[in-house]
């Protein structure tokens, strides 16, 4: 009998412990793949942060900008700089045929242009003489010298010629070739070109789309839980409507993006690609969220309080308004916290809403079409060039910034506000 | 308080009948309060005392499933009556639970709540007086002064008890109930709330639900004795305790069951 006894003993503390591997190994499994992912992202994605500039010396040339003499500011900015940078190019290899022309053109990007504009129009006085400027390398370059492009490849199989290599190793040589921190990523929007491209278009998109959910979403879904919670009597068609917010919260994203392009754009015609309707469309898919939090939270508001409250001779809504809704603030707050962030990461519905179009101005409102940082990281893994590899990585660690940033937000409003009850 | 040698009657309620949903919990109440006295009542679990004790304030109200049936007249006013408003009745009829439950807010917002809701107070000296006041009235007065405004929450459990009585005189009500106020407390502290009790039914009219035979016997005049639903035996509490009519109160008195 005693021997039976221990036998199942030891039979339950083994049971215990290998529960316990069981739960360790899923945890480890799960810190794994969460290392690897972050691991990929960030080992992709750092060299996104460095741009590579050609430091080049620029002649300003009166003459090649068919400028007369003491030119005024308006001269300046109508000046014809093509021809100048063009110039500064070919100056790097004066012995240069057409084609290496060509080349040397390509080494910078298409803002060469602007660039030395930009230097001379802030000052004027360096007509005539000669500065070294700093040129946005084009982005096969800034790949070579970062080293994420093969240079042993064959000719005919790179984008970069073996001239402009030549050029590029002797310009290296010099110090005349720079990697500085990328400022242009955050303030440029998406650009055909890789060099150029930024997220500032997408990031405000984000922002605007992000606030425009939080305006329409947060004050229905509290009202509509309050009232749910606190004020509807409870019968057959409240279950009803109970089990229908559920159902809503597992609506796949992409229906609400139907339903956006089917209505807001088909009906209402409201702007499309605008980060309104795409407010409009992720509030939809906060709203049932929110609606739980904030119910989930009000019904942890211990019924003492309430009672308390109405034998003072408070009415319901006093009660209400007073005690309960205040207690169940800080999960309401981060439940909302935490629907924006999941409206945040979202991109089917952006893209059916037209968000996914080509946008290279930065919007200023809510009514002026923009892209948003999933979608900006969606169109980016499509493009074929090295240098939208990188971008989709900093892309996301910009979002995953983002989200975390937000998810640590909900975390403070949860600890700070968080009321402690007999 | 007598009035030419009769007890006033605060309370009179007849042939309160309670349901919870299809169930009955209280079968036929005729019971009389008695003003300026405390009222125990009397029971084992279940049998309905606090139920009978949350119908004198509405509190019912709040439970769907619960329908209360019969007249509770307070000041010559029947207040299941339709006409009746529940706000006005509760400014009336103070409670204090069983559970100390004081709002998570300061002791000072604690005591003011009801008397700002109400609109008793025209200025912050006469709000600070009404808190001041409540606060010796309940005895809590030199133990928080210094601490107004800090948690209510913060407070020990007997000090949250008297908080919450602090509470509910802070409106001045006519009746005060009181449903197992000294369950949840250590000894010193239900000896202090029941001091307490004996100083406050001067000006009010305390009804006190108890599990505690000995708290009876110490604080109330009159007892009520449940079981299961039913009002058994009501009358003062010295007959009561000491010569019982009825052979069930008789029983549970003398502890054979509850």
């Amino acid at each position: 009998m005693n021997k039976n006894k221990e036998k199942l003993l030891n039979s339950r503390y083994r049971a215990e412990k290998r529960f316990q591997f069981y739960g360790k190994s899923a945890i480890f499994l799960a810190l794994l793949f969460l290392t690897i992912f972050i691991f990929k992202i960030f080992s992709t994605g750092y060299t996104a942060f460095q741009k590579t500039w050609l430091i080049v010396p620029v002649t300003f040339d009166a003459e090649t900008m068919y400028l007369d003499e003491n030119p005024s500011k308006e001269d300046l900015e109508d000046a014809d700089y093509f021809d100048l940078a063009l110039q500064t190019m070919f100056n790097l290899d004066k012995s240069a045929s057409e084609k290496q022309q060509n080349d040397l053109k390509r080494m910078v990007s298409y803002f060469f242009e602007r660039e030395i504009k930009r230097e001379l129009l802030n000052d004027p006085s360096l007509i005539g003489k000669t500065k070294d400027v700093y040129l946005t390398a084009s982005d096969d370059l800034d790949q070579v010298f970062k080293g994420n492009y093969p240079r042993d490849l064959p000719e005919d199989q790179r984008r970069v010629t073996d001239y402009q290599l030549k050029i590029f190793d002797q310009l290296v040589e010099q110090g005349r070739i720079e990697s500085k921190f990328n400022l242009s990523f955050f303030t440029y929007p998406d650009s055909r070109e890789a060099e150029l491209a930024g997220i500032a278009s997408s990031f405000m998109g984000s922002i605007f789309s992000i606030l425009v959910c939080l305006v329409i979403a947060f004050p229905v879904a509290v009202l509509a839980a309050i009232y749910l919670e606190e004020f509807a009597p409870k019968n057959r068609f409240t279950d009803f409507i109970e089990v229908n917010i559920n159902n809503l919260a597992a609506v796949p994203s992409i229906v609400f993006g139907l339903l956006g392009l089917g209505i807001l754009l088909a009906v209402f015609q409201l702007p499309r690609s605008t980060p309104l309707v795409g407010g409009i469309t992720l509030s939809l898919m906060t709203l049932p969220t929110i609606i739980i939090a904030c119910r989930a939270s009000l019904k942890a508001v211990p019924p003492s309080i309430r009672e308390a409250a109405l034998a003072m001779g408070a009415s319901k809504m006093q009660t209400t308004m007073h005690h309960t809704v205040p207690l169940s603030m800080p999960g309401t707050l981060s439940g909302t916290i935490i629907g924006l962030a999941q409206a945040l990461g979202e991109t089917a519905p952006l893209i059916l809403i037209g968000m996914v179009a080509f946008v290279n101005t930065i919007p200023g409102s809510p009514l002026d079409p923009a892209a948003s940082l999933p979608v900006q990281i969606y169109i980016w893994a499509e493009s074929a060039e090295r240098g939208f590899v990188e971008k989709v990585s900093a892309c996301i660690m910009v979002l995953l910034g983002f989200l975390i940033i937000m998810n640590l937000f909900a975390q403070i409003i949860r600890h700070k506000f968080e009321k402690k009850w007999s | 308080m007598k009035k030419n040698g009769v007890k006033m009657i605060k309370i009179n309620s007849k042939n309160v009948d309670v349901f919870y949903g299809k169930k009955q919990a209280l079968f036929n109440i005729n019971l009389d309060i008695e003003e300026n006295q405390v009222t125990a009542l009397i029971g084992p679990s279940g049998c309905g005392k606090s139920t009978f004790l949350r119908c004198l304030n509405r509190m019912n109200d709040v439970i769907d499933i619960c329908r209360v049936k019969g007249q509770i007249i307070i000041n010559d006013f029947d207040i299941n009556d339709k006409s009746c408003d529940v706000v006005r009745l509760r400014e009336k009829i103070g409670m204090v639970f069983q559970k100390p439950n004081p709002f998570p807010k300061t002791i000072y917002e604690n005591i003011s709540y009801g008397p700002t809701i109400h609109g008793m107070a025209q200025s912050k000296n006469e709000m600070d007086e009404i808190v001041e006041n409540s606060l010796k009235k309940a005895a809590l007065w030199e133990e928080v002064k210094d601490r107004l405004h800090e948690p209510g929450t913060g407070l020990s459990g007997g000090q949250q008890q008297r908080l919450c009585i602090a509470r509910a005189i802070s409106v001045k009500p006519e009746v005060i109930l009181m449903d197992e106020p000294c369950s949840a407390l250590d000894p010193i502290a239900t000896a202090q709330i029941e001091e307490l009790i004996d100083e406050l039914k001067k000006d009010h009219t305390i009804i006190i639900v108890t599990h505690s035979m000995a708290q009876a016997a110490r604080v109330s005049q009159n007892t009520g004795f449940f079981h299961l639903g039913e009002l058994i035996e009501h009358g003062s509490t010295d007959k009561i305790f000491k010569n019982p009519e009825n052979k069930r109160t008789q029983d549970y008195i003398t502890g054979r069951f509850g």
